[in-house]
């Protein structure tokens, strides 16, 4: 079978804008996308650029947009895109700047990993001893090492040790659309990686203090897309979820991501209902109230008001009851 | 006559009760039985398990079992009530041990849930169980010539492992109702991506800017409404869409529907009766186009 690609090209030191280039190319059964690539490149036009390396979805180069989603060009099958799309269209990865044609500038993704300070943190107490040294006969190595399934039974951590950062979750990530500082998905899973790692010394809980800052755990926009399009079946999402609950349980609750989730529990505690008056009202406080004024005055001079007081729902007794159960009474 | 157990959400119930009014509408125009349950909570919002994850199950796995009783599948009219509720479901069913956990407690208050109830959003409820064919029948008002842009949103299509309802990467399933009822469903980039409601609170000018640019497409693509499946959407992209244009910089005004006012508008429902003078953009312009259209 035959079939088109159509792809994104652009070299800054030559063109003035980015354009498209169409190739045809002659399948073979099994072909990927990164096959299709590095036959055009080989054949057709040796000027196409974009990153590979392994073929194997494990080294993370290969990530691009196919047809409008961000996948690994290596784990990707023609078929299964012509089936669905009639073609191949590949374009470089969203959210970072195009160095040229499939190729993007990757050095904001990984300044944010830096950021979360992806390494065991603190000092241990006998610094000397555990220093680097040939073990001498019969001794044992100080640093606990933990098998891989041992590791997620201790930490819940079940996949986010297996990001290859290959940033397919980055360039799908909404929050990073909305603002370009926000740290994304595959920053924060590994921040949750550290912070449950047994091994990791944070005696303060600075991880998730720092976290809760600006453009953290609490700008997720819970998209999903960081879940859905993971080529390694990672859920960031769900990690940033178990990121804000440990927020809450250690009182790390300053930011007004925390504020808003700890408003809609009080309320459906209360009420059984999520009071859409009350939860702006903590989450943004009187600054935000003044804020949201306008839009409020808008709406109400056109009826949207919700229910100064709302009303309880039926068998409340049975919300109260989950929440003593829970022991969440108090919170 | 089919019949579901209805869950209208908490947003249907406060600040956008004219999706709630516009549900029932269609509801009796197909005959769909809707079976009220006062006594169900909020799904949490979607974020109510960064609070307690156990919470979310128990809340969620009680409306689940007040549903089982009735014998009847869940209707919803909200993304986020959808993908919360499925989630919850889905874990439920797969994971004995939590299973029992939340028997446990279900029991105490006199419930328990089996894993048998399914939860249908309106919009694939009508495509699956309702039909196409039986909707065209019940038609009263022509959308032909309207360019109707389809707002998915996240969580009635992400994740595809739990909400399994379309095509994720190349979902059809709403431009095949807009075609149904007669209009012309728009193509465009941000159909499937957030709106983001989520952080509206938290990080307004994030929040609204993503609402902004997935509107301004519709816009330049000359789409006369927007149409959206889930509340939450709706009021980032039409209750916050002045506050949308200011974050992008642009002019905005382009009307939003929910799903079930454009179903009932198409069934014969009045400006009225679908509630649209609680929108903020006027929904005018884009029913004197319908009007023209009448039979």
């Amino acid at each position: 079978m035959e079939f088109k690609v159509r792809s994104y090209r652009f070299n800054p030191e030559i063109d003035d804008k980015p354009y498209y280039k169409e190739y045809i190319v002659q399948d073979f059964p099994g072909m990927t996308v990164l096959n299709a690539l590095m036959k055009i490149k080989a054949e057709t036009d040796g000027t196409l650029s974009f990153r590979r390396s392994c073929r194997s979805a494990i080294c993370g180069s290969c990530a691009m947009k196919i047809n409008g989603i961000s996948k690994l060009a290596c784990k990707t099958q023609v078929s299964s895109e012509i089936e669905k799309f009639g073609m191949i269209k590949s374009n470089p990865l969203f959210n970072m700047p195009v160095v040229r044609d499939l190729i993007v500038d990757q050095e904001i993704f990984f300044d944010k990993i830096k950021k979360i300070k992806p390494y065991l943190l603190g000092q241990r107490d006998n610094e000397e001893y555990h220093r680097f040294h040939v073990l001498r006969e019969g001794e044992k190595i100080a640093q606990p090492v933990y098998h891989k399934s041992e590791f997620q039974n201790l930490t819940g951590n079940d996949d986010a040790p297996n990001c290859i950062l290959c940033e397919c979750c980055y360039s799908e990530c909404g929050g990073v659309v909305g603002n370009k500082n926000y740290l994304g998905p595959a920053a924060l899973a590994k921040l949750y990686r550290y912070s449950e790692d047994p091994r990791d010394n944070d005696k303060n809980g600075s991880r998730l203090v720092n976290g809760s800052q600006p453009e953290g755990i609490w700008d997720c926009i819970h998209c999903q897309a960081c879940e859905e399009f993971c080529p390694k079946g990672i859920s960031p999402v769900k990690a940033i979820t178990k990121l804000h609950e440990k927020a809450i349980k250690n009182s790390i609750t300053f930011s007004k991501g925390a504020k808003h989730i700890i408003s809609i529990a009080k309320s459906i505690g209360e009420t059984g209902r999520l009071d859409e008056v009350k939860v702006a009202a903590d989450t943004g406080g009187i600054a935000g109230l003044i804020n949201d004024l306008p839009m409020a005055f808008g709406a109400g001079l056109k009826g949207k008001i919700p229910p100064i007081r709302l009303k309880l729902i039926k068998d409340m007794d049975d919300i109260r009851l989950a929440y003593k159960e829970l022991d969440l009474e108090e919170k | 006559m089919i019949s579901y157990v209805y869950y209208p959400g908490c947003v249907a119930q406060e600040s956008g009760k004219e999706l709630d009014n516009a549900t029932k509408f269609v509801a009796k125009k197909l005959d769909i039985n809707l079976i009220p349950m006062p006594e169900a909570s909020c799904c949490g919002g979607g974020v109510i398990d960064g609070f307690d994850e156990n919470l979310k199950l128990f809340i969620n796995g009680r409306t689940l079992a007040l549903a089982e009783k009735t014998g009847f599948d869940i209707l919803t009219v909200c993304n986020t009530c959808t993908l919360t509720l499925s989630e919850v479901n889905e874990e439920l069913i797969n994971n004995k041990g939590l299973l029992d956990k939340t028997n446990e407690y279900l029991a105490k208050i006199g419930l328990r849930y089996e894993g048998r109830v399914k939860i249908k959003h309106i919009l694939y409820a009508i495509r699956d169980d309702i039909g196409f064919d039986n909707l065209k029948k019940k038609i009263a008002n022509s959308l032909r010539g309207v360019s109707i842009a389809p707002f998915y949103g996240c969580h009635i299509l992400r994740p595809s492992s739990v909400v399994k309802f379309d095509d994720v990467e190349n979902p059809q399933g709403f431009e095949e109702l807009i075609g149904a009822l007669g209009g012309e469903p728009l193509s465009y980039v941000r159909r499937t991506k957030c709106c983001g409601f989520q952080t509206i609170l938290i990080n307004e000018t994030t929040s609204t800017s993503l609402a902004g640019n997935a509107i301004l497409e519709a816009q330049e693509k000359k789409a006369d409404v927007m149409v959206t499946p889930c509340p939450l959407c709706h009021l980032s992209l039409d209750t916050y869409q002045t506050v949308a244009a200011k974050s992008i910089n642009k002019k905005l005004s382009l009307p939003i529907m929910h799903l079930p006012q454009l179903i009932g508008v198409a069934l014969g429902g009045s400006y009225a009766e679908m509630g649209f003078s609680r929108h903020n953009i006027s929904l005018r312009p884009v029913m004197a186009k319908i009007k023209q259209n009448r039979f």
